[in-house]
């Protein structure tokens, strides 16, 4: 068996990082993740003699990360960006997964490219976890907001919960649009014509007295 | 290129520029809010960015259109200095001028460094107190930057060698006054507005601006890579009339000012950051931004001398030299002339 590399992660997303941390330990790999904090990040590489770097591409430190090898000539283990391995399929799939990679020059390519890839699988699943997050909280305040535009109808046209709600379901078959969108245009328009009543909080008490 | 084909309608309708938070993004927040790219039939996203390597990768890659861009950097990106080379150009300058040198308050105290009208004064101030047997930690944003350049050459004006009298790091803009504060580090070049918070803060103090050094150098540019400018001439051409319609509408009046840096306020641009302005300071002492002006946006190899002498030493370092035509291809005015005059 290959010995296994150090791993430096860098990575603000608690639960991703633990995610990369999990599945590179299970690959033999030994992983120290860092957050972001006001430890410098040139002790951390210098103290722990990274063989890898992955670093969330959006992370404010990668600016320091990129200028070690251009910066530190004298460093003996300089610090390339992954881009250099020519991989540019890999690196397209890192750029879109939102990872980035630095590796000590000359290492083996394949060991590498392997742990580059686990990084992208694990970020690619904590985004489709966070997507399908996304998508539970939308629909949520799709709730809310069309319990806010029935309160408003029941209010101006004067009517019940029942009858207002089939308003906004014939005018969202009228429109061919979904009920949270007429929800939306209700709201738009009912608010505009009595600004006062636009109490954020009213939508769970049904119309104001 | 005929004044027929810059007339042509934008390839492109919709597009994205990354930007970092910095004044000398201007530009670009008042081309998209006073509704100058709309004008030009562009709609136009801005994606602010957290690191100038992310920004390069994501032009390079596509994965943005094009971006602010420190002044050498299109041309360290075409040469391969960081990576693997990617043609780019900087079609319009967006900026000049605008890096303030601050070093932290107990520095200024100790050292006695403070500003005047000779950058080499506090330079030397700093100088001698080093010789005490002190190496402090210097940051700068990018290793191809003007920041890196111009504190290279203070530096030296006062005896200091960048490379063994003190500690050069890298981070992002907006981490600078922070990092002062907590003691991160001990000085700083960097746009405005970073210099003028970290005074505001009082955690630090301007001692010397880049514009004492070089006056007038462009600093931030529009960069594209030339694969894209090659295929989308005349969304390039709108982008351009867009950039130039701000410079022209922020020079009109004082308000128009008070505006724009109401715009840059936003959250989305530099939020709280510029909250100790009261305008967008241009063209003041000693740091004398400049977004607009006869000349000030047309793109400049002339200009560009110092910068191109610095990255040139740079390239010492592994045996290269300046690739001329390079240089030229760069920081053309072809596109800037071919847009303006139709």
């Amino acid at each position: 068996m290959p010995p296994p590399l150090n791993v430096l992660l860098v990575d603000d997303e608690v639960v991703r990082a633990a995610m990369v941390e999990e599945a590179l330990v299970a690959e033999g790999h030994r992983v120290i993740c860092r957050l972001t904090s006001p430890a410098s990040l040139n002790e951390m590489v210098a103290r722990h003699q990274p063989d890898v770097v992955i670093i969330d591409m959006e992370s404010p430190d990668r600016d320091t990360l990129d200028s070690m090898a251009l910066l530190n000539r004298e460093n003996p283990r300089p610090v390339v960006f992954f881009a250099d391995q020519h991989d540019p399929d890999t690196l397209q799939a890192a750029l879109k997964a939102g990872v980035s990679a630095y590796v000590v020059d000359g290492l083996l390519p394949g060991r590498v490219k392997a742990i580059i890839e686990v990084a992208i699988a694990r970020f690619d699943a904590f985004q489709s976890m966070r997507h399908e997050l996304e998508k539970t909280r939308n629909q949520l305040t799709e709730r809310k907001r069309i319990e806010r535009a029935k309160g408003l109808l029941m209010k101006h046209q004067d009517c019940d919960e029942e009858q207002a709600y089939r308003m906004l379901r014939k005018l969202a078959m009228d429109r061919s649009q979904r009920i949270a969108e007429v929800a939306d245009s209700v709201i738009d328009i009912l608010e505009r014509l009595s600004p006062r009543s636009s109490d954020p909080t009213s939508s769970k008490q049904g119309p104001l007295p | 290129m005929s004044a027929m084909d810059m007339n042509k309608t934008p390839e492109l309708n919709r597009l994205t520029l990354g930007f970092v938070p910095l004044l000398d993004a201007a530009l670009l927040v008042i081309a998209r809010e006073r509704g100058f790219f709309a004008a030009q039939g562009i709609d136009v996203s801005l994606s602010r960015e957290n690191a100038w390597s992310t920004l390069r990768d994501k032009v390079a890659a596509g994965l943005l259109d094009g971006a602010q861009m420190l002044s050498p950097m299109p041309l360290a990106m075409s040469l391969g200095l960081e990576r693997a080379p990617c043609d780019a150009l900087a079609p319009i300058t967006l900026s000049r001028n605008g890096n303030a040198f601050v070093l932290s308050t107990s520095l200024c105290e100790q050292s006695g460094a403070a500003l005047g009208s000779e950058p080499a004064a506090s330079a030397r101030a700093l100088g001698n107190w080093l010789g005490q047997g002190r190496r402090p930690r210097l940051a700068m944003v990018y290793p191809f930057s003007c920041q890196h350049y111009l504190l290279r050459e203070w530096l030296a004006l006062g005896g200091i060698d960048p490379d063994r009298d003190v500690e050069l790091v890298v981070l992002p803009p907006p981490r600078m006054v922070t990092a002062l504060s907590e003691g991160q580090i001990d000085g700083f070049c960097a746009g405005e507005p970073w210099g003028s918070l970290a005074e505001h803060y009082r955690v630090g103090r301007l001692v010397a601006s880049g514009a004492q050094l070089w006056p007038e150098h462009p600093e931030k540019v529009l960069g594209v890579t030339h694969s894209w400018a090659h295929h989308y001439p005349a969304t390039l051409a709108a982008l351009i009339r867009a950039l130039v319609a701000a410079s022209e509408w922020l020079a009109e009046t004082p308000e128009n000012r008070r505006q724009a840096l109401a715009w840059l306020a936003l959250p989305p641009y530099l939020d709280r950051s510029v909250n100790h302005l009261d305008s967008l300071p241009l063209d003041t002492a000693p740091i004398h931004q400049r977004l607009y002006g006869p000349g000030v946006l047309r793109p400049d190899v002339e200009a560009m001398g110092r910068i191109a002498e610095q990255l040139n030493r740079s390239l010492r370092h592994v045996e290269r030299s300046l690739d001329i035509p390079a240089l030229h291809e760069c920081y053309s005015p072809v596109h800037f002339d071919a847009a303006m005059h139709q």
